[in-house]
């Protein structure tokens, strides 16, 4: 392990600095501390998937990254800016979505944008073209209640790369959505970050979700979580259907897989200690 | 026409001429003094009508009503935002507005009658007691109810305070403050005839007194009809209001 | 800061939460602003106002004089009797006429505007019409209540007839239990929140449709003892009988709202109708 972190920093240092270092980074809720000793990289254009049983805190380590909330030990830095709360360059894509339901799809997508200072001409400009590029040019005065759950995260998507971001924040994207849409999705978005790549931290649940994005996959466990591995994923871009047919796709999810599942019984006994 | 909107209109207005027929007939048979028909009363409001002295006494009404109910939403929305956002200021309120939201306001007319007399103020300002609690608190448990990732997401992209109530608040928490308002009208409206009837006497509420007084009983029915009919089309309007205003609810 | 605005801007819906942040976050708040508003009401009286205007001080003063005055007593009497009696006859004749529209349709169809139309008129107006009728006597007072509150419990009921799950009916066809039977242990309970809720705003009414009464035709009652007492320049003992109104109505939102939640512990209503 300490071997994989070791090359995490040196790619980073090699490809050009990191766009994200987290280095010793702890948070406790009270007495229960969710994680420590939490160091991570992330590289320009680099897609990091982050998975972990449930309570291992990746989506509250989500949060931190985005400055939404403090981190009790450690630093977070993003494009060299010490993150106390969230600043431009860096947007999430929330899993429960996130709209307003009072504005439409426009509104929503123009919400980033408009806050940031744009002006009417630019949001003019550039709002269709993100709308179009999630796929849903001629919903632009929808609302999301007559929406679906996938049309309505490729709204929340589209808010987000509105405001052009180098880094892109992904918690749990597609959690909420049916299960053939997720896998549409999957898709469009690798698509569209093949157009527009950018930094990427990608929390899931779903291991073949993270092998199926991330450029590495970073398992987070234990009680309190720590990362127990950093595994390369060397299947090569662009990532498509064919992807998922690849024996060496099988092979990383398996390793993803017992990485993540073994001693899993004993983490529940810990679990239930803990309580 | 179809058989469907037969069915589905015909009870309307059969209910309708039956009901008419019903205050027609029993008008007849009654003691003039206690209970007239139909024809006459509609006689009498067309006389009402033709002599000017409807239209004036409603438009004085209508201005009590309209500047009573206008100042409780500019006072009440803004109100209930800033207690919904300021959670000291809402917790330490919240048991007196409910107090005061539960506490029949008619009670307190004759304290506004001692201590501001005749006119148009103490007036306005029973309008105004009657329809603000609706609205306030209607609009405080709206606000309130705003879920955290609405918040979160708003603080994910750098929101300031200011766009903050503007993009979020105040848009959530309208559909709520349009609840109230559709409630502070009835409210509102009994205000209006109660500030008629006991403090200075103008408006419709001094023309149904008149016509008690007079044993008009014709006038007495036919004024009953017009703030009934008011009324009708002030909660139709009111529901109306709510209902566009919440139109991105599912 | 980020956290400090985060905290700030909580709701209060999360409710375990709010129960567990020490009492003092609370309590002492609401004391702090209910001193602090008597304070004022009393500063403020007492420079600019007549002496006869009632302040704080003042009025705890009378209290003690008030409820031990006769005269007062009976007001309250006759007020709360006569509100009893109207909202019994409401109950009876608009639970009746609730549960007949809200289970036929036809019925529905034929009477639903006239109920909307007379719940639209402000129960104020029929005062001159009624004194006509009863003359100035504790009749008209009655049927000043009866038309203030009948409404609501009818518009209620019938939301709650009306609103049976049909699921719950398939049920009990299911087990095939009779129409009567079904009226009895389905409907009657899936509309008792309802009813509550019409319950509780009809006392409401009838409580203002009293009051206003009482003030026109000048029976002996809470409001006729308002009137009086501010007339004759004792604003304090009218105040106390304000406050009785006020703990009544108070009283009352508390006695059906704390029903609705310890009989019916499996409903939950947000406050959204008339």
């Amino acid at each position: 392990m300490e071997a994989a972190l070791a090359a995490t920093r040196e790619s980073a240092a090699g490809g050009g600095r990191a766009r994200i270092r987290v280095r010793g980074v702890a948070r406790r809720y009270g007495a229960l501390e969710v994680f420590r000793n939490v160091d991570l990289d992330v590289a320009d254009r680099e897609i990091v998937a982050i998975v972990g049983p449930s309570g291992c805190g990746k989506t509250t380590l989500l949060r931190c990254i985005d400055g939404l909330m403090p981190v009790d030990e450690g630093t977070i830095e993003v494009n060299g800016e010490r993150i106390t709360q969230p600043i431009a360059g860096v947007a999430m894509v929330f899993q429960h979505f996130g709209l307003f339901p009072w504005k439409t799809v426009y509104a929503n997508v123009a919400y980033g944008l408009k806050l940031a200072g744009a002006s009417a001409a630019e949001i003019a400009e550039r709002v269709p073209y993100f709308i179009a590029l999630v796929g849903l040019k001629g919903f632009e005065q929808a609302y999301p209640y007559q929406m679906s759950g996938g049309m309505q995260q490729r709204c929340g998507l589209a808010r987000a790369l509105a405001v052009e971001p180098s880094v892109l924040l992904m918690d749990e994207p597609f959690a909420a959505v049916d299960a053939q849409t997720r896998e549409i999705l999957q898709f469009e978005l690798l698509r569209i970050w093949e157009q527009r790549p950018t930094s990427m931290v990608f929390v899931t649940h779903s291991i073949e979700e993270a092998v199926l994005m991330g450029d590495r996959v970073i398992v987070l466990k234990g009680r309190p979580s720590s990362i127990h591995e950093d595994i390369a994923i060397d299947l090569p871009r662009p990532r498509s259907r064919e992807t998922l047919g690849e024996p060496r796709f099988a092979e990383l999810r398996e390793r993803v897989w017992s990485t993540l599942f073994s001693e899993a019984r004993q983490a529940e006994f810990q679990l239930e200690k803990a309580r | 026409m179809t058989a469907d909107a037969l069915r589905r209109h015909g009870p309307f207005w059969l209910s309708l001429i039956i009901g008419m027929a019903l205050w027609e007939i029993a008008g007849r048979m009654a003691n003039p003094a206690f209970f007239v028909p139909l024809s006459e009363t509609l006689v009498r409001l067309w006389q009402l009508t033709e002599s000017g002295q409807l239209i004036r006494q409603f438009g004085e009404s209508a201005t009590l009503f309209l500047t009573g109910f206008v100042l409780a939403v500019a006072i009440g929305m803004p109100l209930g935002l800033l207690l919904a956002r300021v959670r000291l200021m809402r917790v330490a309120l919240e048991p007196y507005i409910m107090i005061l939201y539960a506490t029949p306001m008619v009670a307190l007319i004759p304290f506004i009658l001692s201590m501001m007399g005749f006119g148009f103020a103490p007036k306005v300002l029973v309008v105004f007691l009657f329809a603000v609690f609706p609205v306030l608190y209607n609009t405080i448990e709206g606000a309130r109810s705003i879920k955290p990732e609405m918040i979160e997401v708003a603080h994910s992209f750098r929101s300031s305070e200011w766009a903050l109530w503007r993009e979020v608040m105040v848009p959530y928490t309208l559909p709520f403050t349009m609840t109230g308002v559709r409630l502070a009208i009835g409210r509102a409206l009994v205000g209006m005839v109660a500030a008629e009837f006991f403090l200075s006497s103008t408006g419709l509420g001094q023309l149904i007194m008149t016509a008690g007084q007079n044993f008009d009983t014709p006038g007495v029915f036919a004024v009953i009809l017009v703030i009934g009919l008011m009324g009708v089309a002030l909660m139709r309007i009111g529901l109306m209001v709510e209902r566009y205003f919440a139109r991105w609810r599912d | 800061m980020a956290s400090l605005d985060a905290w700030l801007a909580k709701p209060a819906t999360a409710v375990s939460r709010r129960f567990s942040l020490a009492l003092s976050q609370t309590f002492l708040p609401r004391l702090v602003a209910g001193l602090a508003i008597l304070l004022i009401w009393e500063i403020v009286v007492r420079a600019f106002a007549p002496a006869y205007v009632a302040k704080p001080t003042t009025i705890l003063l009378a209290i003690p004089k008030t409820i031990a005055d006769p005269a007062f007593l009976s007001a309250a009497a006759q007020t709360l009797i006569a509100v009893a009696q109207g909202l019994l006859i409401s109950v009876v004749l608009g639970t009746l006429i609730g549960l007949i529209i809200g289970r036929s349709l036809l019925a529905d169809r034929m009477l639903r505007h006239y109920i909307n139309g007379f719940y639209a008129v402000p129960m104020i107006v029929i005062l001159p019409l009624v004194s006509l009728w009863f003359g100035y006597t504790s009749g008209a007072r009655l049927a000043t209540i009866v038309f203030a509150s009948l409404f609501s419990i009818i518009v209620n009921v019938s939301d709650g007839a009306r609103a049976v799950p049909r699921e719950y009916i398939e049920v009990s066809r299911s087990f095939r239990s009779g129409r009567w039977r079904s009226l009895f242990e389905i409907v009657l309970p899936s509309s008792l929140p309802y009813f509550l809720a019409g319950l509780r705003l009809a006392a409401g009414r009838a409580l203002i449709g009293a009051v206003v009464a009482e003030f026109f035709t000048s029976i002996n009652g809470l409001g006729q003892y308002i009137l009086l007492m501010s007339r004759t320049f004792r604003h304090d003992e009218a105040f106390v009988a304000v406050l009785f109104l006020a703990a009544f109505g108070v009283g009352i939102d508390m006695v059906t709202q704390g029903a609705t939640r310890r009989y019916l512990p499996w409903y939950r209503r947000d406050e959204r109708t008339t």
